[in-house]
């Protein structure tokens, strides 16, 4: 049985790495079958010897059978390389009740990605968005010891806090150029709230790339719901626009679009292929995480990056 | 703008108290910073703005209800030039004399002059408050007047709402005369007679004033359009127009225009309802013009109803028409007493008489004639009638005494008293005429008495009797009985009259006047008035016994003209006009009941008491002008109208005239005026205005609120 971590819990634990290894734990002690492979080298075919060739590359039993000297080249079995995403935007600020703030929980839940993808060998890199002044990109590194780099980069942009109107959408096209024509695996933690959708198509692009996308679309149970009563004078996280209202009266208007607005996020990604969660930050972290592999296990070989 | 009590604005700083609670309670809200806002925002960006606005709007109203509070507190108003007069509320007398003449219907501003004064009156009678005693006095001629002051001002606001332009001439002075009588009465210090009248110079005459120094304060008011122009008819005679035919008629429109501009009408006459002839006239300012109309009345009628209106549109639309009794000869009803009746026909006084007064027997001559014996005429004697048929004498406006032997004196006495009444009689001698019993019994019916006849061609050769004969001469010529024949008109003088009778001694009537004599200077025609009637003496007979007369063409224009003297039938057309008011006599002999329909169908029935018994009655509701009928029923019960009877009632004209008064025409105002010139304007408070205003706005505010 899985043992259900309260992320409000969590977050008060230690050191981001400890948090990220609490959360794979947790979700893997559930887990019957491991939902990552990992690489390995496989030999693709012999060519002629030539001036330059590394000479450890040479097939001495095929000299010996033959006389003559053939060079072996291999292929790697695809080492994956995984772009984690996070939206830092104001946006992600929003913490109803005395929940964490989304930022935290999107953070929390690539850390724990991170941590994954780490010990699986594969390549992890980090890229932050939101606040336009401060440019946070970790290439993507497979050692173990990049992990603690990137999960200290993580850490600072979750401590700065969620600033800025910057839209996942930037971020994803700068990956676009780093991959160039390599697949590799984005995941993107981001409540989706662009006025322009320019996140959404953004995605559809990156997969239309081929790269294998997922998506944790992280809202508060209070944007959901909206459980507010009494006059209440509503602000903006990312503009100076402010509104006094009755939110009894505007409630149902107000879920209909939001329910809208998911039903939009989830049709247009799911029909480009984009691997899309739905999350709510009250849900327990290992929860999501577990629900994020057994997604991808699911999905087809060839759609798989891992 | 000023303000009583300024002290009060400062009171406005309490507009400060809803800013503070709007401020307070946007604090008061709970605030949330929320990542979703663009969905509030877009998806009820309506009912945000919706909101921000009533919630501006809340405190708009609400601070401009504090704002309100104050400056009604402080008392606020303003000044405007006066309208109409100052009228003083509490216990006073006062008396509302308004022009109801029908110059009052003249239309201003759309709607006659009479309502705008009405409206005017009724806003003064508020002004006057409860206390004051008032009375409402009508400046039209012969109005019926109040006889008191009286608090009832509802009764009085009636007055004033029934009151619509009569048919009568402006009678101001008569007026503010009984105004003046009705405060007399009053123990009130305070004493105003508020006078609404169009102030047409018309309605003013005599110098003396009503009152003195010591009477009432005059309050004229301003109600006067400040041009009226008015074109009216003044005048619409009638009279026969034998050019026409016998039955044309010649009617003469008098066009008068009252105002400083030219002016062109259109005039139309109608004979009865149906228009027959139209005209226009040209009038100069101030001009007075006469249109003329030939019409011939309609088949079998003697005497029909005429008017003449204007076609312009005039604002004062009364004096556009005028009506006239337009009438063929009066028919005149002779009885003629053949005292010598004969079998041949041309041997018969009778016949030549007859054939005189009614050429042809036609119904359009205007004589009706009827032809008895000397034996018949006893039937107008219900004593000596025996079995001769009554004759009723008033039937008749003429008896015709041809060659009639002496009657008995008690019928003579009948005769001579329906000739006093008004009858007319004309005595013709003959060879059954003794003098001598005439002078015994028929004296009271003649001019002069009678002596023996003489003939001139008594034993002259018959070649002779044309040289020997007498002739008409130094007949009156300006007499109504000669008017149609010359000096020496061959058709009268060429008659040979060859038997005359002398007159002797005069007898005891009035005015006797000799009208023709013979050429041996006899006495040929004598008048006389006998009472109100009169009787001709001719001194030969009717017929060819004595003379040929009747066979010259002047013998029947001299007995028509005769006969319509003595009926007397030419009364001028004009004396018979009869303005609003009119009281008219209507004669009722042997009439079981007489009816009077005026132009709207009302009128008077005469019956019963009111009329057994009476020569005459008297019709005095002649309020309306136009033609009125008369309807008789006579003893055998036989109903029918009396065209002769027919008359027409007009406006009097000379209410016409709105040239305005001068104001040395009013009366000097009394002590009133001695508090000097009243102020011309009139402070407005306007604290009403704003408490309803917040009242409003208070409601407002809720409503707002509320939603």
């Amino acid at each position: 049985m899985t043992v259900k971590l309260d992320p409000a819990q969590l977050a008060r634990l230690g050191s981001l790495p400890i948090k990220a290894r609490v959360i794979v734990e947790g979700a893997l002690s559930g887990l019957h079958r491991a939902a990552m492979h990992g690489s390995s080298v496989e030999f693709a075919e012999h060519k002629e010897y030539s001036p330059g060739d590394e000479l450890r590359t040479i097939d001495w039993k095929a000299y010996a059978k033959l006389d003559r000297m053939y060079v072996k080249q291999f292929e790697q079995e695809s080492q994956l390389t995984v772009y984690l995403v996070l939206d830092a935007s104001a946006s992600m600020k929003f913490a109803g009740g005395d929940r964490i703030c989304k930022l935290e929980y999107a953070g929390l839940s690539l850390a724990a990605i991170a941590y994954l993808v780490i010990q699986q060998q594969d390549k992890v890199g980090l890229v932050a968005c939101g606040d336009r002044k401060v440019e946070t990109v970790v290439p993507p590194r497979a050692r173990t010891t990049h992990l603690h780099d990137l999960l200290g980069v993580l850490d600072q942009v979750m401590t700065r806090g969620a600033v800025g109107d910057e839209s996942p959408a930037e971020a994803l096209a700068r990956i676009a150029e780093l991959t160039r024509r390599r697949r590799a695996l984005i995941v993107l933690a981001s409540d989706l709230f662009d006025p322009a959708d320019e996140t959404v198509r953004a995605l559809a692009q990156l997969r239309a790339q081929r790269h294998d996308v997922s998506v944790l679309h992280v809202l508060d149970p209070h944007e959901r719901e909206f459980p507010y009563e009494g006059l209440t004078e509503f602000r903006a996280l990312e503009s100076t626009n402010r509104m006094l209202v009755n939110p009894a009266s505007i409630r149902r208007d107000y879920l209909a679009r939001v329910t809208d607005f998911l039903t939009r996020c989830k049709s247009t990604l799911g029909n480009a292929g984009v691997d899309y969660h739905l999350v709510s930050t009250g849900e327990p972290l290992e929860q999501t995480l577990l629900q994020l592999l057994v997604a991808r296990s699911r999905l087809q070989p060839s759609r798989r990056a891992s | 703008m000023g303000f009583l009590a300024p002290i009060m604005l400062v009171g406005a700083i309490a507009i400060a108290v809803p800013i503070a609670i709007h401020l307070i309670g946007r604090q008061r809200a709970r605030v949330v910073d929320f990542a979703a806002l663009d969905f509030l925002m877009a998806t009820k960006r309506r009912t945000a703005r919706k909101m921000r606005l009533r919630e501006r709007l809340v405190l708009l109203v609400r601070a401009l209800a504090c704002a309100a509070v104050a400056i009604a507190l402080a008392k606020p108003f303003t000044s405007c030039e006066r309208k109409g007069p100052q009228v003083t509320r509490g216990p006073q007398a006062a008396v509302l004399v308004i022009d109801d003449s029908f110059a009052s219907g003249y239309v201003v501003d759309g709607k006659p002059w009479l309502k705008h004064a009405r409206d005017e009156a009724l806003r003064i009678l508020t002004q006057l408050g409860p206390e004051a005693e008032v009375a409402i006095v009508r400046a039209s001629e012969a109005a019926e007047q109040p006889t008191e002051l009286t608090r009832d001002h509802l009764r009085l606001r009636d007055q004033l709402l029934a009151l619509e332009p009569s048919a009568r001439p402006a009678d101001t002075t008569r007026a503010l005369a009984r105004a003046a009588q009705l405060l007399a009465a009053s123990s009130h210090a305070r004493k105003t007679v508020f006078l609404l009248s169009l102030l047409a110079k018309t309605g003013f005459h005599g110098d003396e004033s009503p009152w003195g120094k010591d009477g009432p304060a005059l309050v004229p008011l301003e109600l006067r359009a400040p041009e009226m122009p008015n074109v009216a008819i003044t005048a619409l005679r009638a009279d026969t127009d034998p050019g026409a035919g016998n039955r044309g008629v010649k009617l003469a429109a008098e066009v008068t225009n009252f105002s400083a501009e030219p002016a062109k009408v259109e005039l139309s006459l109608a004979i009865g309802e149906r228009v027959v002839a139209r005209g226009a006239l040209e009038l100069g300012p101030g001009d007075r013009k006469t249109k003329p109309f030939v019409a011939v009345l309609p088949v079998g009628a003697r005497a029909t109803d005429a008017s003449v209106s204007l076609g312009s549109d005039d604002a004062l639309a009364a004096d556009d028409r005028r009506w006239v009794r337009a009438s063929l000869r009066d028919e005149v009803r002779v009885l003629v007493v053949d005292g010598d009746p004969r079998t041949v026909r041309h041997d018969d006084e009778a016949f030549y008489v007859e054939q005189a007064l009614r050429p042809g027997d036609r119904d359009d001559t205007g004589v009706v004639v009827r032809v008895i014996t000397t034996e018949e005429l006893a039937g107008i004697d219900p004593r000596s009638r025996g079995a001769a048929p009554a004759i009723a004498l008033d039937d008749f406006d003429v008896v015709v005494l041809a060659n009639v032997p002496a009657l008995p004196a008690e019928r003579v006495a009948l005769l001579a008293a329906w000739v006093r009444a008004g009858g007319g009689v004309l005595v013709a001698p003959g060879d059954r005429v003794d003098p001598a019993a005439y002078d015994r019994t028929m004296l009271p019916l003649l001019p002069q008495s009678l002596r023996d006849p003489i003939d001139t061609t008594w034993g002259a050769a018959p070649e002779e009797r044309a040289s020997r004969a007498l002739h008409l001469v130094k007949w009156d010529a300006d007499h109504p009985i000669f008017e149609q024949f010359a000096k020496d008109d061959a058709s009268l003088a060429d008659a040979n009259f060859y038997k005359i009778s002398l007159l002797g001694p005069t007898t005891d009537t009035a005015d006797r006047e000799v009208l023709a004599r013979f050429t041996n200077g006899a006495e040929a025609l004598v008048e006389a008035t006998i009472g109100n009637g009169r009787t001709l003496l001719f001194a030969s007979t009717l017929d060819t016994d004595w003379n040929d007369l009747p066979m010259h063409k002047g013998f029947l224009p001299l007995m028509q003209q005769a006969v319509r003297h003595l009926a007397r039938k030419h009364a001028p057309a004009d004396s018979t006009e009869h303005f609003v008011g009119a009281s008219i006599a209507l004669p009722t002999s042997d009439l079981k009941k007489l009816e009077v329909r005026g132009p709207d169908g009302i009128g008077a029935v005469f019956e019963g008491d009111r009329i057994a018994g009476r020569s005459s009655v008297r019709f005095t509701k002649t309020d309306k002008p136009g033609a009125y009928r008369v309807i008789a029923t006579d003893q055998t019960g036989a109903t029918g109208d009396r065209d002769e009877l027919a008359f027409v009632i007009n406006l009097d004209p000379h209410g016409s005239d709105l040239a305005p008064a001068p104001p040395a025409a009013l009366p000097t105002s009394g002590i009133s005026n001695a508090a000097g010139p009243a102020d011309n304007t009139r402070r407005v408070e306007l604290w009403h205005a704003l408490a309803a205003a917040v009242l409003l706005l208070l409601l407002v505010e809720g409503l707002l609120v509320q939603r």
